[in-house]
Formats: structure tokens, C-alpha cells, sequence
């Protein structure tokens, strides 16, 4: 079984978004962060 | 006189002794603190050197004389190879107040060629006097509150 | 007429020493004393696109300014290893975001509840006001008095607060003034 050129095509759109979408993620949990109040009084 | 880091770009850089051409300038390594060329950048990447403001006899308007080949060297620190990298370079560098708040592109900065003190700072259609100058390194030049624009 | 800007907007903001024009590291998490009426600090990601936590911190006496585009420090000594910094900032207690808290009136009034802080641009950390999700629906902006008190997951204000309700930075910014001259504060 062979996959045509589109078949390929929409295997690399695939790839490249779901890297995205990965790199995305992986960023904003390493990056974190939030606005936090202080634990005790003053 | 006057001089321009923008002009003074790939000037050649000549030997005063011998008169052989060493080079051409690349950057203009800044002691901010001291509003002061510190020295010349030379060559790119791995050929890169530097000569120390103190070893120039002169910085004229076609060539840029080194008082001997000798006073050429290699990066010694940490801070000069950022330099011979271009990382420190000034024109086209982030300009930032104290306060935090971006002031726009160093387009330009002008000197007097005889001590090498810096003299003005042109950011945008702004001519800044180099007094303003806090600090500069890789991130950005940092000028004093004076400069920050009217709420 | 005071410049503001959220507490969201300082998270991710490079940390940038005055003296040596480095970037020294990023904005993490920002932490806050309602009782103080100010930052007490900030803890930091090292920079770089998928840099993590950086051990360091940033107590607030160490801030020069926070500005727009930048939280200014004077020099790399500003950032202080966690074991020199107060515990708030060193190890915040990550349980008590801010964010989503109920404001109530001294009288028991809900205004809504938390979206973010508001701060003085320029300044090292003084809190002004808060953005909140208005209890009746839609954002709204509320100068703050200099000090205010926490009781559990609420944070009560001055019953004239409910009078100061504003709809952006830029009304709030004027409010700011008027609202402290009210309660006779400086």
C-alpha cells in the first residue's frame, strides 16, 4: 500500500500541529505562575 | 571632532608603526558607567579582536590608527566576547528606562573621536545626551528617569 | 492621573538590571500583601523559550521600578537565593491565588470577585486597586485604601468602595486620588 502526495501532505499538517499544540503546553506549565496573597498577617 | 557609531562602521583600522591595514571596525565596545568608548571591536567571529581605547593614536575620519599590532587581542573575558560577537552592540539596541518602560531604538550614538566620550543618544527623532546613559549590555541600554515620556 | 497596569501583565515580563542592561530572568509568579497594600515579591523562570523555575527570587525591596515592559533591579545581586528571602516570596503558598476571591463591603456587600490586582506603573510594587468580575456580571475596577484585611477567601473593603466602581485602567487611574482623599488617606 502506498500513501499519494496528499495523503502525506495531511500527515505533515498533522505532525506539525499536534508539535504545536506540544510545545504550547509544555511551555506554559514549565512557565507557571500565578497571583498569590502572602500566608500570614502584614 | 564628532563621530557616529553608524559612520565609523567597517572603517579600516591601520598600524601606526608599520602602516598595514589590520582590519576594519565592526563594534564599539561601551563602558556605560564612564560614558566612554572602552575599545574597538576588529573582524568577525572567530578573528575577531580588540584594541583598547588607550591604543589608538588616533580615530579619524578614513582610518582608525593602532598605535602598534601588538595592542590587537584576542577576547579575554566574558564580556569582550559578547562583544566581538556583536551581543553589546548599541545601535539598534532596546531602549529602556529605569522605571521599566521601552523608549523605543538606539539608532545611533555620537562621540567625541579625540577622548572617545559618548556625546548624544538618537532614539527615534530623539537626541538623548549620553549623561541620561545608566547602563547597557545584551538586553538593552538603560537611561534614566529624565527620559521617561510625559503622562 | 496614575499609569496602571495589571498584576497578569508583570507574569512573563523580563527582570532586566539597570547597571548592566542584562536580562537577568522572567517574571513567575507574582505574590501580594493585601494587608500591605503592595507586592512583596516575585518569584522567577530563567529565560528562554522552554526555561523552567528558577530558584531564585526577587523580594520586593530589591525592585527599582516595575514598568510596562520591564521589572527594573539595579544589579544580579537583587536576586537573592530563597533561603535569604522572606518565606512569603521563597515558598508562596501557591493554595492562596488571589485570583477568584470574593470582595465584600465592610457592611457585607459583594462587588464580585477577584479577576486581577491593579498596579502603579513605575513604582516598586504598590497596589492601587483590583480588576473584578462584577457580581451582576461584567468587569469592573475598584481603588483599593492602603491597607486592607483578609478573612479567610475574602478580602473586605471600605463601604464607600461600592460608590467607585470603574469601567476601565484608565478611569480607575482617576479614581485613585479622590477615593483616598474620601477616606483622609495620603
Amino acid at each position: 500500500m502506498g500513501m499519494d502526495t496528499i495523503g502525506w501532505l495531511i500527515l505533515v499538517v498533522i505532525v506539525v500541529v499536534v508539535a504545536a499544540v506540544a510545545f504550547v503546553v509544555i511551555r506554559r506549565r514549565r512557565r507557571g505562575g500565578g497571583v498569590i496573597a502572602t500566608k500570614d498577617k502584614g | 571632532m564628532s563621530e557616529s557609531f553608524q559612520r565609523s562602521a567597517g572603517r579600516k583600522v591601520m598600524s601606526r608603526s608599520s602602516a598595514k591595514e589590520l582590519g576594519a571596525v565592526s563594534h564599539l565596545l561601551v563602558d556605560a558607567q564612564q560614558r566612554q568608548i572602552a575599545a574597538v571591536v576588529i573582524g568577525r567571529g572567530k578573528k575577531a579582536q580588540l584594541v583598547e581605547w588607550a591604543q589608538l593614536s588616533g580615530f579619524g575620519p578614513d582610518a582608525v590608527m593602532v598605535v602598534d599590532e601588538g595592542a590587537l587581542q584576542p577576547p579575554a573575558d566574558d564580556r569582550e566576547r559578547a562583544a566581538a560577537e556583536g551581543r553589546l552592540e548599541l545601535v539598534g539596541k532596546r531602549a529602556l528606562s529605569e522605571r521599566g518602560n521601552e523608549l523605543g531604538k538606539l539608532d545611533d550614538v555620537t562621540f567625541d573621536a579625540d577622548t572617545g566620550a559618548l556625546e548624544d543618544l538618537l532614539i527615534g527623532d530623539r537626541r538623548v545626551h549620553a549623561g541620561s546613559l545608566l547602563g547597557s549590555g545584551s538586553y538593552a541600554a538603560v537611561l534614566d528617569e529624565s527620559q521617561e515620556p510625559s503622562p | 492621573m496614575r499609569l496602571l497596569m495589571t498584576a497578569s501583565q508583570i507574569r512573563g515580563l523580563p527582570v532586566v538590571t539597570v547597571q548592566g542592561g542584562e536580562d537577568v530572568a522572567e517574571v513567575r509568579d507574582v505574590i501580594y500583601s493585601p494587608e500591605a497594600g503592595r507586592l512583596v515579591g516575585v518569584t522567577l523562570n530563567k529565560r528562554g523559550f522552554l526555561a523552567g523555575r528558577s530558584r531564585e527570587v526577587l523580594p520586593a525591596e530589591a525592585i527599582h521600578a516595575v514598568g510596562q515592559h520591564a521589572v527594573m533591579v539595579l544589579d544580579e545581586s537583587s536576586l537573592a537565593a530563597p533561603e535569604d528571602a522572606p518565606d512569603d516570596v521563597a515558598h508562596p503558598a501557591m493554595e492562596r491565588n488571589v485570583l477568584g476571591d470574593d470582595v465584600l463591603t465592610e457592611g457585607g456587600a459583594s462587588l464580585g470577585k477577584v479577576a486581577d490586582l491593579v498596579l502603579l506603573v513605575g513604582s516598586s510594587g504598590e497596589v492601587v486597586g483590583y480588576q473584578i468580575d462584577k457580581a451582576g456580571g461584567g468587569r469592573g475596577y475598584i481603588p483599593l485604601p492602603a491597607q486592607l484585611s483578609v478573612s479567610g477567601v475574602a478580602l473586605v473593603v471600605p463601604n464607600i468602595t461600592e460608590e467607585f466602581v470603574q469601567d476601565d485602567l484608565v478611569g480607575l487611574g482617576a479614581a485613585v486620588d479622590e477615593f483616598r482623599a474620601r477616606l483622609g488617606l495620603p
